[in-house]
């Protein structure tokens, strides 16, 4: 909640040097630099197109970045497979479309990473699974596939599913988007706890109340830019751009 | 086939059963029948185990060929794509009695001396690549059904490209491939009867010889046929039951 303090002590996890990012002739990211610590919770909002999914993206090399430098944990994120591996071991990630594997029980879609990249018996991984399980409330649909779950409930595995992995960043792609409204608040409810239990996240949404209560930090795009990089108190009293001030009279009225 | 979806692992099991007492068996009943058909039971019997023999074998490397091309075939490596392409454009289009003659007479020519292949040999590999010109499409199409997020997901979470194929594309891909690689090897059943053509002595073959010595055709045909038929009958409900095996998580 105090970005200050945070700021001064914790240890960056996450260091973005001037990274650029082009879709053919659209450029999605333009030099965008920014500096993530350990433990801090930070909002990442701005209109669609704004870049600020394809940043996130990046940040575990689902889209290659064109120039500049990720460091994640200290390593540096490149075409070397061994340092990707390592990332993607650090950092977990939540998806809009929840992307489930619809072949597997809910069950086997959280044991599934423990067993064949962290290498742990079966039995180590379904205990740990149902304890992530029990601590999203659905221990009790661990044999159902994800078909025969809400799209809320679905949210709530994949939030288990990266966590089952203990990363140390979790990146969250409009996580409630998909959702119906009335899911919007259960999955909400997973991410607030995991906020405060002092996990590094990275939040891109719209929740522009969740945004407020939970973030110590946010983070406005617009254009492949950073346009602020504030508090959300800061943020939602008075913005500095006009863009963002548009953006939030959008949202409030929208 | 309401019972198959609900014991699936049992009508399987039924079913290879079924396929091997028959393939056992058939001697018995087809020698109490009347000539031309009860004195040539044992041939019968033994022309029915090669076309089985056959379908197993072009079936299963058929499926290992298309399964490598399908992948092949949506591979960002150009060169690998361009030769399964061109694999699949070949063996399209050509007639399968063409691909066993070519595979029969061309290969003691191309083959190493001291390599001799034998005609039942011939026979499977030019049934296998051809079956698996076939596959391919099928695994391609199953490949691409697979939603990308789950791919993303799955590197998201650290698997590596060979683990993401295997654990997560695979499974759901051949889950919408298998109603048509079940169609390909029913196919192959009967494909199988192309062999003659090479001197293979299987089923087809056998009711030939038969009713050339015995001038009776039309009950020597009919066996024959009425063999085909419980032959297909028992592969096609072994890959229904692998289907309702493989059909979780889905909608409905």
């Amino acid at each position: 909640m105090n970005t200050a303090a945070a700021q001064a002590g914790p240890r960056p996890i996450i260091e973005a040097r001037a990274i650029g990012k082009r879709f053919g002739s659209f450029v999605a990211l333009k030099d965008v630099s920014a500096t993530f610590y350990e433990g801090q919770v930070t909002a990442i909002v701005g209109p669609s197109g704004s870049g600020k999914s394809t940043f996130l993206r990046t940040l575990n090399r689902l889209e290659a970045h064109d120039s500049g430098e990720i460091v994640i944990d200290g390593i540096v994120l490149n075409d070397n497979v061994k340092n990707l591996d390592a990332i993607r071991r650090e950092v977990g990630m939540v998806f809009q479309s929840f992307n489930l594997f619809s072949h597997l029980s809910i069950l086997r879609n959280l044991t599934l990473a423990p067993m064949r990249v962290r290498k742990m018996s079966r039995a180590a991984a379904e205990a740990k699974a149902m304890g992530l399980l029990e601590r999203v409330g659905l221990s009790s649909q661990a044999d159902k596939y994800p078909v025969q779950l809400s799209g809320g409930q679905q949210q709530r595995v994949a939030i288990a599913r990266a966590l089952a992995m203990d990363p140390k960043v979790l990146l969250f792609d409009e996580p409630t988007s998909a959702l119906d409204p009335e899911m919007v608040n259960e999955v909400l409810a997973v991410m607030r706890e995991l906020a405060h239990s002092g996990i590094t996240m990275l939040v891109v949404t719209h929740e522009m109340g969740f945004a407020k209560e939970v973030a110590d930090r946010l983070i406005f795009f617009d254009e492949g830019v950073i346009l602020e990089d504030t508090t959300p108190t800061n943020f939602f009293a008075n913005p500095d751009h006009a863009r963002a001030q548009a953006f939030l009279s959008q949202v409030r009225h929208g | 086939m309401n019972w198959t979806r609900k014991n699936p692992g049992w009508t399987m099991f039924a079913a290879m059963i079924g396929l091997l007492v028959f393939l056992w068996g058939m001697a018995i009943p087809l020698s109490s029948m009347p000539a031309p058909v009860g004195p040539a039971a044992q041939q019968f019997a033994d022309g029915a185990r090669i076309t089985v023999w056959l379908t197993l074998i072009a079936g299963s490397v058929g499926v290992v060929i298309g399964v490598l091309a399908g992948l092949g075939k949506v591979s960002k490596f150009w060169p690998l794509r361009a030769f399964c392409e061109a694999y699949v454009w070949l063996i399209r289009g050509t007639p399968l009695l063409l691909q066993i003659l070519f595979v029969w007479l061309a290969a003691p020519e191309i083959m190493p001396e001291g390599i001799i292949l034998s005609d039942f040999a011939c026979a499977a590999i030019a049934l296998s690549l051809n079956i698996g010109a076939y596959n391919t499409e099928c695994v391609r199409a199953g490949i691409l059904a697979v939603p990308h997020g789950q791919v993303e997901a799955a590197h998201a979470l650290g698997l590596s490209p060979l683990q993401t194929f295997m654990a997560v594309v695979l499974p759901q891909s051949m889950r919408v491939a298998l109603p048509a690689l079940a169609n390909n090897l029913a196919s192959l059943v009967k494909d199988s009867s192309l062999a003659y053509a090479i001197s293979v002595v299987e089923l087809t073959m056998v009711g030939y010889r038969v009713q050339a010595q015995s001038y009776q055709p039309i009950p020597v045909f009919l066996t024959i046929g009425a063999i085909y038929l419980i032959l297909t009958t028992a592969f096609t409900t072994l890959t229904a039951a692998l289907e309702a095996k493989l059909d979780v998580g889905q909608k409905r």
